[in-house]
C-alpha cells in the first residue's frame, strides 16, 4: 500500500475516534488517526493547575462495573487490551439532589434493593411502581442488546415474544411511561434527577434511553478513573500507536475528498493528502458537511439532516482546587445535583437563561489534604452567545463562576469559596476552542422527539449521505456521553470493517 | 393480566415503535435547508484565542540601561485580543534561519488594545533578548502566540486586599494590573513591593508613581539592593519589610527571579500564609547537578528521525531551536504542556513541570524545562 494510503482515516482522537481507530488497528487494518490538538481524548482530558489535576469533562463513567460484574464498557476496553492499564474507582452512591426553591434533599444508593428501600423511605408506597420500573429497565436492557446483536435488523417475532413491554414503552418519553405505571409523582421526580446528564427533560427524553442509563448506575456502581479521564485516553492512544497505528497531532483536516458520492481521501492543514476508502469522523456533522466537503459534493439530504437537528446543551464548568478535604468541608457525596425544583420540564426551561444556578457538582479528595470540585451547568439555547462579546468575555466568565459557586453554597449551606486555591472556568468558547463544535455545544444533538436514541439507531442506515463516511462520538446515533461514545466508536469501526470485507469479495 | 399499553392500544404502541426510524426519516426530509456557515461562539474563539498573531513593532522605548519596551501592533486586525492582567505572549524571532521562542508578560496596552507592550531585559547569553535589543528595528514583523497564562486575579479565590512583589523585570505583569480599571475597581487595597538594584534599574517608576498618585487604594514601596537612599527602602524584600505591612488575609502575587521565589517561600511558610494566597508568575527553575557536557538528542518525528547535539546546561527545546528543529513550545516554562513529548530513552532532569500524573508514568516530558543527563531520544508525533 502506498505511503499516503490508508484503509481508514479516523478524524478526531476523542473517545469515539480512539476506540474506532484502535478497534480497526487490532483487526490488522492500516489506520491513520488525525487529531487537531496536542493530546488524545478530546473532552476526555485533564489539565493541571498548581497541585491539582482536573478532569476536563468526566463526571462518572457508567456501564463499566467491576471485574466480577463487567459492564459493556468494561468488556469493550478489555477487548481493546487496556483494562490492566487503567485503575477505576467505584462511586458507591448514585446521586444526591438538592433543590434551591423547595429545599428538598435526597441521596440515593447503589443497588436495586437499597435504591428501592430508600425510595420507599422518601416516598411511601412507591415500591410497586419502582419494581415495575426495574422490570421495564431489565427488559429494555436485554432488548437493546438484542437490537445490537441483530445490527438494526431485529426479527419482529422475537421482539414481540421476548420484549413486548419494551416495544410498548419504546416510542414514549420517561414521563409518559412513569405516569402510566402509576409511579407517585415525587418518586418520578427523584428518579429523573439524572435527566441533565442526557440533556433533555422527562417529557422529551426517551424512556428507553433514560432507563438504560439509570439502570446501569443503580445495578452497577458508576466509576471514575484514578487519575482523570486522561488515564483512559492515554491508555487507548498508547495501545493504538504501540500496535503500529499512526496518530498525528496538530493535524486538523481541512478537506474531505469525495468522488462519486463516496469518500476517497482527506487533506490536512499543511496540504498533505491521504487516500482512503473509509472515514470515521469523530467531529460534528456540521463541520463535515459545511466546512470540510466541497459544497457541490454535499447531497441536499445531508443539508436537510443538519437543519433538522437541534443542537444539544452548551456547558459552563467551574473547576475548583480546594484546600480542605471533603470531611473538613462537611461534604460527603461524590455528586450533587442542584436544581431549583425537581420538575425537570420546568428546570429545562429555566436553563434557557444564563446564570440559572442549576448545576451538577462532583467532589473528591485529592492529595495533601485538598479536594477537587467540578461544577457543571447546562444551557439549552443561545443565552450565553447573545450576551457575550470579546470585550466582556472575561467579566462574564467571572460572573458565571460567582453564580455557580453561590448556587452550590446556597443549596448545601457549605462555604466553599474560602477554600478555593485554584480556579478555572470553561465556557462554550472554551469548548468550541478545543472541539470545534458549533457554538461549543458539549452534548451533541438534543435528545428530543425523533432525535432520541431509538429513532436515531433505527434510521441510521439511511443517514449515511456520503458512502463510507461514518460518524462516531457525541453527535452520532448513540448520542453523547462517555460510554455512548466508546461503544459507538467500536460499532462504527465494526461496520467499517464489515464494509471492507464486502469490498474484497 | 391486563395488556400493558401506553397509548390507545398495545398494538398501536408496537407499531409506533416499529415506525420510529421512518418517522425520523420523514422529519429529516421535511426540513427546510437552513444551515449557518458560521457560529457566534466559534467566531469569538478566533478573536479570543487566535492560533497566532502577526505583529509589527510600532514603537521601541528604552526604559532603563538594559531594558526596552516594544509596542506590538497587529497587522491583520485592528485590535489585539482581550486578555487578563498577568497574561503573557510567546514571541518568535528568526535568526540565522532558526526560530527562537520566548514568553513575555504583557506589560500594558492602550484602551483600544491597538498594541501590546512587552518589556525585555537584556540577558547575558540570552539569544532572544539580545536580538531584540541589538537587532530589532521599528516596523519589524513578528509572530506572537497567546495571550496565555494563569497569573491572573480571580475574585472568587483571591483576597480583595492584594500584595504584589516584583523583582527587577518581574514588574512587567503587574503593569497590566496597574493599568486595568476592572481590577482596580474590584480590589480594596494593593501594596506593591518593587525591588531593584538601584533607582536607575526601576522600570516604569514614573508610570507607577503616576498611577499610585491617582489611586488612594494603591501604595508602592521601592526597595533598592545596591543603593542607599533616604527615600527608598534598602536591601531585599524580606520578612522584616513584608511584616511592616499586615499580610493577614491578603493575596500575595510574586513575580521575579527564581531565587526571590525561593527565599520568599521560606518567609511565607514561616508566616503560615496559605497556598491559596500565594501566586507566582511562571518561571523556569533550573535544576541543580546538571551535566556540563554535550550529548546527542535524537528526535523521532512522524516522517523522519534526526539527531542534533544538546548541551547539559540547555533545555531540550533550546537545543532544538539551535539545531534548527521545529519546536511546539508556548510557555517555555513547563506549564502549558504544548511541547509535551515522549521520552523514548536516556536520562533527563526536570523541575517544576506541570506534567499530568499518567503522562509522567508513561514517560512524557515537557522538553522546555527538561535538561539531558545523557544521550536522549524523544518522540513528537508531528511532521
Amino acid at each position: 500500500m502506498e505511503n499516503n494510503t490508508y484503509d481508514v482515516v479516523v478524524i478526531g482522537a476523542g473517545n469515539g475516534g480512539l476506540v474506532a481507530a484502535l478497534t480497526l488497528q487490532k483487526k490488522g487494518k492500516k489506520v491513520l488517526l488525525l487529531e487537531k490538538g496536542r493530546v488524545p481524548g478530546g473532552f476526555a482530558s485533564s489539565f493541571k493547575r498548581g497541585r491539582f489535576e482536573f478532569d476536563a469533562s468526566l463526571h462518572e463513567l457508567c456501564e463499566y462495573g467491576t471485574i466480577e460484574n463487567k459492564g459493556e464498557v468494561y468488556e469493550l476496553l478489555e477487548r481493546l487490551g487496556i483494562t490492566d492499564k487503567i485503575t477505576m474507582i467505584p462511586i458507591q452512591e448514585t446521586f444526591s439532589v438538592y433543590t434551591l426553591d423547595t429545599h428538598e434533599e435526597y441521596t440515593m444508593p447503589v443497588g436495586k434493593k437499597a435504591f428501592l428501600a430508600q425510595m420507599e423511605k422518601y416516598v411511601p408506597n412507591s415500591t410497586a411502581s419502582m419494581l415495575r420500573f426495574f422490570d421495564l429497565c431489565e427488559e429494555t436492557k436485554q432488548a437493546l442488546a438484542y437490537l445490537n446483536e441483530t445490527k438494526g435488523h431485529p426479527d419482529t417475532k422475537v421482539l414481540m415474544e421476548k420484549f413486548p413491554n419494551f416495544m410498548v414503552v419504546a416510542p414514549y418519553s420517561v414521563q409518559k411511561v412513569l405516569e402510566k405505571i402509576e409511579m407517585p409523582s415525587k418518586a418520578q421526580e427523584i428518579l429523573t434527577t439524572y435527566w441533565s446528564y442526557l440533556g433533555s427533560p422527562a417529557e422529551n427524553l426517551s424512556f428507553v434511553h433514560y432507563a438504560s442509563m439509570i439502570y446501569s448506575y443503580i445495578t452497577n456502581a458508576p466509576v471514575i478513573p484514578q487519575h482523570t479521564s486522561h488515564e483512559i485516553s492515554l491508555a487507548l492512544s498508547e495501545e493504538f500507536t504501540s500496535l503500529g497505528g499512526k496518530l498525528e497531532y496538530l493535524s486538523p483536516v481541512k478537506e474531505i475528498l469525495v468522488e462519486n458520492e463516496t469518500v476517497c481521501g482527506v487533506v490536512i492543514e499543511d496540504n498533505r493528502r491521504f487516500l482512503t476508502n473509509h472515514i470515521i469522523a469523530n467531529i460534528s456533522p456540521h463541520e463535515v458537511y459545511t466546512k470540510l466537503i466541497a459544497p457541490e459534493k454535499v447531497p441536499d439530504k445531508a443539508k436537510k439532516y443538519l437543519s433538522s437537528q437541534a443542537l444539544g446543551a452548551r456547558g459552563l464548568c467551574v473547576y475548583l482546587g480546594l484546600n480542605k478535604t471533603m470531611e473538613e468541608l462537611g461534604l460527603n457525596h461524590y455528586s450533587y445535583f442542584i436544581y431549583h425544583t425537581l420538575n425537570s420540564n420546568v428546570e429545562y426551561k429555566r436553563m434557557h437563561s444564563l446564570y440559572n444556578g442549576n448545576l451538577v457538582a462532583t467532589l473528591q479528595n485529592n492529595r495533601e489534604g485538598t479536594s477537587i470540585m467540578c461544577l457543571t451547568s447546562l444551557l439549552f439555547n443561545d443565552a450565553f452567545d447573545q450576551v457575550v462579546t470579546a470585550e466582556n468575555y472575561y467579566e462574564i466568565k467571572e460572573k458565571i463562576a460567582e453564580n455557580m459557586v453561590a448556587s452550590f453554597e446556597q443549596a448545601t449551606n457549605v462555604n466553599i469559596h474560602e477554600a478555593i486555591e485554584e480556579i478555572e472556568v470553561a465556557t462554550p468558547v472554551t469548548f468550541a476552542r478545543y472541539s470545534g463544535h458549533p457554538d461549543g455545544v458539549i452534548y451533541g444533538y438534543l435528545a428530543s422527539g425523533y432525535a432520541n436514541l431509538l429513532p436515531r439507531v433505527m434510521n441510521e442506515p439511511n443517514e449515511m449521505y456520503i458512502k463510507n463516511l461514518r460518524f462516531c462520538g457525541g453527535f452520532s446515533s448513540r448520542l453523547s456521553g462517555y460510554s455512548s461514545a466508546y461503544l459507538n466508536g467500536e460499532q462504527e469501526a465494526l461496520k467499517t470493517f464489515g464494509e471492507m470485507k464486502n469490498e474484497t469479495i | 393480566m391486563k395488556q400493558f399499553k401506553i397509548g390507545v392500544s398495545q398494538k398501536l404502541d408496537m407499531l409506533k415503535f416499529k415506525n420510529l426510524g421512518q418517522e425520523r426519516e420523514k422529519e429529516i426530509n421535511k426540513a427546510k435547508i437552513e444551515n449557518p456557515t458560521t457560529y457566534r461562539v466559534n467566531e469569538l474563539v478566533s478573536i479570543l484565542h487566535p492560533s497566532k498573531i502577526k505583529v509589527k513593532v510600532a514603537r521601541i522605548e528604552k526604559e532603563t540601561e538594559d531594558t526596552k519596551s516594544f509596542y506590538l501592533q497587529p497587522v491583520d486586525q485592528e485590535k489585539m485580543p482581550p486578555f487578563l492582567p498577568g497574561m503573557y505572549v510567546t514571541l518568535a524571532i528568526k535568526k540565522d534561519g532558526r526560530t527562537f521562542k520566548r514568553a513575555y508578560s504583557i506589560s500594558g496596552c492602550d484602551k483600544n488594545r491597538s498594541y501590546y507592550r512587552i518589556t525585555i531585559k537584556k540577558v547575558e547569553n540570552g539569544i532572544v533578548s539580545k536580538y531584540m535589543h541589538e537587532e530589532c528595528m521599528l516596523n519589524d514583523l513578528f509572530i506572537i502566540l497567546g495571550p496565555f497564562g494563569h497569573f491572573t486575579y480571580q475574585p472568587l479565590r483571591d483576597s480583595k486586599k492584594m500584595v504584589f512583589i516584583a523583582g527587577g523585570s518581574g514588574i512587567t505583569p503587574f503593569m497590566s494590573y496597574l493599568q486595568n480599571d476592572h481590577f482596580k475597581e474590584s480590589i480594596d487595597s494593593l501594596t506593591l513591593f518593587y525591588g531593584a538594584k538601584s533607582e536607575f534599574d526601576l522600570i516604569f517608576k514614573k508610570e507607577i508613581d503616576e498611577i499610585v498618585s491617582r489611586n488612594p487604594k494603591i501604595k508602592v514601596i521601592y526597595v533598592l539592593s545596591e543603593q542607599k537612599r533616604d527615600d527608598y527602602a534598602y536591601g531585599f524584600i524580606d520578612e522584616e519589610k513584608l511584616l511592616k505591612e499586615n499580610l493577614e488575609e491578603k493575596s500575595i502575587f510574586v513575580s521575579g527571579p527564581p531565587a526571590m521565589y525561593f527565599s520568599l517561600n521560606e518567609v511565607f511558610k514561616k508566616l503560615d500564609v496559605p497556598n491559596k494566597f500565594i501566586r507566582h508568575d511562571i518561571f523556569r527553575e533550573i535544576p541543580i547537578d546538571l551535566q556540563n557536557e554535550t550529548f546527542k538528542l535524537t528526535i523521532k518525528m512522524l516522517d523522519k528521525t534526526i539527531t542534533i547535539p544538546c548541551h547539559g546546561n540547555e533545555t531540550l527545546i533550546e537545543s532544538m531551536e539551535k539545531g534548527r528543529v521545529k519546536t511546539l513550545v508556548h510557555c517555555t516554562v513547563g506549564e502549558c504542556g504544548f511541547c509535551r513529548s515522549k521520552l523514548l530513552s536516556g536520562e533527563v532532569k526536570t523541575e517544576n513541570a506541570s506534567v499530568r500524573i499518567k503522562d509522567q508514568e508513561n514517560k512524557y516530558i515537557h522538553p522546555c524545562v527538561t535538561y539531558p543527563l545523557s544521550d536522549v531520544t524523544i518522540e513528537i508525533p508531528i511532521k
